[in-house]
């Protein structure tokens, strides 16, 4: 696209310089390029979700668990921790006025805090409809004897603390089915209860638990929910005297908030300080700031193409590949800085830029091929966050080197004027040059221990996993694991998934998997299960349950009978024969119904409608402690539709998947640069001179990590493409070198410079505290200066003295 | 409220019957416990006195007196007692069902149906099972803390009377009282709000080794 008009710049170039109509065409051209650029990433979604780096077309239940990560209940609760503060009371009136303002806000599905008050409105609605709630009713249970035990039971909780709940309720519902089904809802582990509210058991603290109405996707709404809580905590400690409580906050939308502003402030940061340091180093080289200016003009094109290109590709920037925005700035200065020093010394003023063209940029030109063959990988790779970062590569290096051939010669024809300590550099980088190759031996023996190395640890040093790259600081996911315990919220390990076609279905294969589920629970295997067939059984059980009430006269009489022994007189249950009557006319609980009433937010958490169609139902597991894995499966087995899904089990195949996916990706790609610099070098023998200092750069590399004990993982291995790719330059140029014996001092300086800017910004990104970004710089950064010097060291053939020699001619 | 006191005179009396056939430990303990116990018999001296039991099992009979019921309902089963905090009931008539409370866990099962429950989330069962389970191992503070309490009598006939501090209990339990001989409960009687009352007898099967 970029390239169109520059074609055209080149074939006007007979002349000693270009035209000045030339010139201002490029520059517009340029101009408007870039700003087209910026409107585009002003306009932008930048995401940060980890899911980005899940692969695309995963089995069944990765695709469930894909679904739940991105967008399921998980994605979009809010732990909530109201923490010291003067005492309990304080924190609970925090709390009711925290979850006050929540509910409110209309921004969340639910709010909860301990208070009973929010189940009020839900208490009478699970009252009204129990008769098609209640698993006990059945045929069975209507009978006389039936009525007998049930009521029986029921009279056994009187005189009770329990019997004060029941007591109310008695003439209307004697056979106890309300409680049957409030006792089933209540959660098998919940929190402790601390003047009213919940409390933490560990801590003095106030919990609450929240879901946004927010998908877990969407950032931008998840930070205003946040805000709100924040907000709402503010006013309600802000009149507060003596020691205020703090506000602890956690769960999957604070921490995909918080990796987005971390990754988009930390690549910010880097790069500011990463210009910076490779700023001085070019003033030290040039001693102008204009070469200066000028060299970062390709780095800036680069960042701005790749990301536009990634917005219009994909939809959307995640915040990984904007990360990446600082690694490349190391790799597409080098452009300019070979531009700016070997277009110098031009015979004819304005015709630098010619000299440059016709000795250099084919090299550049090949270095970009074999750069865009190995991130090409990624893009095959069916994961859309490595789909992204292939892109924004290439795009950016592309438009970088097309800046660095067609704006610079415009801006400047000569190249960099001025010296700065490059006289130095190029005397150091001779002495480098010269010495190296005496070490070849020792160099070699290393590589080949490294080899060993490696060989003997094998698929062991392929250790990292999918949290690895969580950028989540250790305190951050301390302070969830404890909240978690106090709520007794499940971390959704564990999953039970029901599907369907329709929600009749799902309902239908949700009940078939509670009905085992119940089992395990009166064994002890379960503490308990969460499942929307509690609110909303489905229409089959709903018909069977009314089909079981009798009419009133076959209750009555039954009624007499089994109330023979019974203290309770039979003339107070006159209401409950009411409820019956009524309750075997009421019409049929549907989804659509519930949706605006008090469970609402419930069903819409338990149940949902998957985005390749037809719906799901999950069911929470709370395991007790003769919990089997084995055994829930082998429970399960044969309902349809319904599957057990192992939250890390699942990461960690989905993981294994991806690192192997990667693996062929990066090999594929080195191969296809291998094949590229074939192509162009016509010779077995220089092919193998340019590879074998790449390989042994990559070999050293991952030797040290290993001798390190880092463990490595995806990024790492892109990492390595990128030494490849990157080193694959410095090879090329010593190849040139030797076959041409045409590298001046500046050229060696160049070379040097280049590496030191690689070295430096991979370096900085070594030191960053976002995992992934720092796995790619502890590759890069000493990959890319191993392949520099081992380039050096295996230059065969070529005198040692002549090429600093004849640059001083 | 008339029966009620009849029937805890009852008890008090049947407890008195007993008391004479165990005279000579009754003596012993007297002896141990003189020291600090001489004038008056106060809750450190009880609770001494029952932390000195580790365990213990019992068969209980309960009979339960509720408004608008024909006539009481009755119940009986076992109980049991580990120090510091477990803690059993299990009433085989007229229903099977059994309430096992473990530190914090709760397990109760009635027919087919079993739950698991965490007690500190109910703060008014776990008052009282505190009161159960503090009377028991003799964990003063553990009763203090959800109960005003007054110890009445001597070591071989007491009675602890106590009132919840908490509102959520309170407004379903008016008072507790546990009467008991040396370190052995034998009564239990709960008041509710409402008039309901509940009380129990209990017979220790594994007296204190």
């Amino acid at each position: 696209m970029t390239s169109r008009q520059p074609v055209a710049t080149s074939a006007a170039t007979g002349a000693s310089g270009l035209s000045r109509q030339r010139r201002i065409v490029v520059l517009l051209v340029w101009l408007a390029i870039v700003a087209a650029g910026v409107v585009l990433i002003t306009r932008t979604h930048f995401s940060a979700d980890l899911s980005a780096f899940l692969p695309q077309s995963p089995d069944a239940r990765q695709r469930v668990l894909i679904e739940q990560l991105q967008t399921g209940v998980a994605s979009r609760t809010l732990l909530i921790g109201i923490e010291d503060g003067t005492d309990a009371t304080q924190r609970a009136v925090v709390s009711r006025a925290v979850a006050g303002a929540m509910r409110e806000s209309g921004l969340f599905d639910q709010v909860q805090n301990g208070d009973a008050s929010d189940w009020k409105a839900a208490g009478t609605w699970l009252f009204d409809h129990r008769y098609r709630l209640s698993t006990s009713v059945t045929p069975e249970r209507f009978t006389a004897a039936g009525l007998h035990d049930a009521i029986a039971d029921t009279l056994s909780l009187l005189g009770t603390p329990a019997g004060n709940l029941v007591k109310p309720l008695l003439d209307r519902d004697p056979t106890g089915e309300t409680q049957g089904v409030a006792e089933s809802l209540i959660p098998a582990n919940a929190p402790r209860t601390e003047a009213g509210v919940w409390a933490s058991r560990s801590a003095p603290r106030a919990v609450l638990l929240a879901t946004t109405h927010a998908s877990g996707s969407d950032l931008d709404a998840l930070t205003i929910a946040i805000a709100k809580v924040q907000s709402a905590f503010d006013a309600a400690t802000r009149d507060m005297t003596g020691a205020k409580p703090r506000l602890r906050l956690s769960g999957a939308p604070v921490f995909s908030v918080q990796s987005r502003d971390q990754i988009k402030g930390e690549a910010i940061h880097l790069s500011i300080v990463g210009g910076i340091v490779m700023g001085c180093l070019l003033l030290l080289a040039f001693a102008s700031p204009k070469a200066l200016l000028i060299a970062f003009l390709p780095v800036a094109t680069g960042v701005v193409a790749g990301t536009a290109t990634v917005s219009l590709v994909f939809g959307n920037v995640h915040g990984l590949t904007m990360g990446f925005g600082s690694t490349l700035i190391g790799e597409t200065i080098d452009y300019a800085i070979y531009y700016l020093i070997q277009a110098r010394g031009a015979a004819v003023p304005g015709t630098g830029w010619q000299r440059w063209r016709d000795l250099n940029w084919p090299t550049v030109r090949l270095g970009l091929l074999t750069s865009v063959c190995g991130f090409a990988a990624l893009l095959f790779s069916g994961f859309p966050g490595l789909a992204q970062l292939g892109v924004f590569s290439i795009a950016g290096l592309v438009a970088a080197a097309l800046a660095t051939r067609y704006v610079l010669p415009v801006l400047a024809p000569d190249g960099a004027t001025g010296m700065g300590m490059r006289r130095t550099m190029a005397k150091v980088a001779g002495a480098i040059v010269r010495g190296l190759p005496r070490l070849r031996l020792g160099l070699f023996a290393l590589g080949l221990a490294a080899l060993a190395l490696l060989a003997w640890r094998g698929a062991d040093l392929w250790r990292a996993n999918l949290s690895a790259m969580s950028p989540l600081p250790k305190e951050a996911q301390a302070l969830d694991e404890s909240l978690r315990a106090d709520i007794g919220a499940s971390d959704g390990g564990l999953l039970v998934v029901a599907q369907g076609a329709d929600v009749q279905t799902v309902l239908r294969n949700a009940e078939a998997a509670s009905v085992r589920l119940e089992k395990m629970v009166d064994s002890g295997e379960l503490t308990g299960f969460e499942t929307v067939t509690r609110f909303l059984p489905s229409e089959a059980a709903q018909q069977a349950r009314v089909a079981s009430l009798p009419d009133s006269a076959t209750l009555r009489t039954r009624l007499n009978e089994a109330m023979k022994d019974l203290p309770l007189p039979v003339a107070r249950l006159e209401p409950f024969l009411a409820d019956v009557e009524t309750a075997r006319n009421q019409p049929m609980v549907q989804r659509e119904d519930l949706a605006s009433g008090p469970l609402g937010p419930i069903v819409s958490s338990l149940m949902y409608q998957r985005p390749g169609g037809g719906w799901g139902a999950l069911i929470a597991l709370h395991p007790g402690t003769k919990f089997d894995q084995a055994r829930l499966e082998s429970a399960l087995a044969g309902v349809p539709d319904v599957q057990v899904v192992d939250v890390g089990r699942e990461l960690g195949a989905l993981y294994d998947r991806y690192l192997h996916e990667a693996f062929v990706q990066v090999l594929l790609g080195a191969l296809a640069v291998v094949v590229l610099l074939g192509l162009y070098l016509r010779s077995p023998r220089r092919l193998l001179a340019v590879c074998q200092p790449l390989v042994f750069a990559v070999v050293l590399t991952l030797g040290g990590l290993a001798v390190l004990q880092v463990q490595l993982g995806i990024l790492h291995l892109v990492g390595m493409l990128l030494v490849v790719a990157v080193g694959s330059n410095y090879a090329l140029f010593f190849d040139q070198l030797r076959e041409t014996g045409r590298a001046d001092e500046d050229t060696l300086a160049s070379l040097m410079l280049a590496n030191l800017t690689t070295v430096v910004s991979f370096g900085l990104i070594a030191i960053s505290n976002i995992p992934s970004l720092s796995a790619i710089g502890r590759v890069v950064a000493p990959g890319a200066m191993l392949a520099l010097l081992l380039s050096a060291a295996f230059v065969r053939g070529a005198p040692p003295a002549p090429p600093v020699s004849s640059g001083r001619r | 409220m008339i029966s009620g006191s009849k029937i805890r005179g009852e008890l008090g009396g049947s407890a008195g019957a007993v008391q004479w056939r165990d005279v000579c430990r009754t003596l012993l303990l007297l002896l141990a416990f003189s020291a600090s116990s001489a004038w008056a018999f106060e809750l450190p001296d009880l609770m001494g006195l029952l932390a000195k039991q580790k365990s213990g099992e019992a068969r209980f009979t309960e009979q339960r007196f509720v408004r608008g019921l024909e006539g009481p309902l009755n119940a009986s089963g076992t109980l049991s007692f580990t120090a510091p905090d477990k803690l059993s009931r299990r009433t085989l008539t007229p229903r099977p069902e059994s309430m096992v409370v473990d530190g914090n866990n709760m397990v109760l099962s009635r027919g087919e149906r079993t739950r698991t429950m965490t007690l500190d989330s109910v703060p008014e069962l776990q008052g009282l099972v505190e009161a159960m389970r503090g009377t028991l191992s003799g964990d003063t503070a553990a009763l203090t803390r959800y109960f005003k309490s007054v110890v009445g009598g001597s070591v071989d006939g007491w009675t602890l009377d106590l009132q919840p501090l908490d509102n959520r209990l309170a407004a379903q339990v008016r008072s507790v009282r546990m009467s008991g001989r040396g370190s052995e409960v034998l009564g239990l009687e709960m008041e509710f709000v409402g008039g309901d009352r509940s009380v129990m007898t209990i017979v220790p099967t594994r007296p204190a080794p």
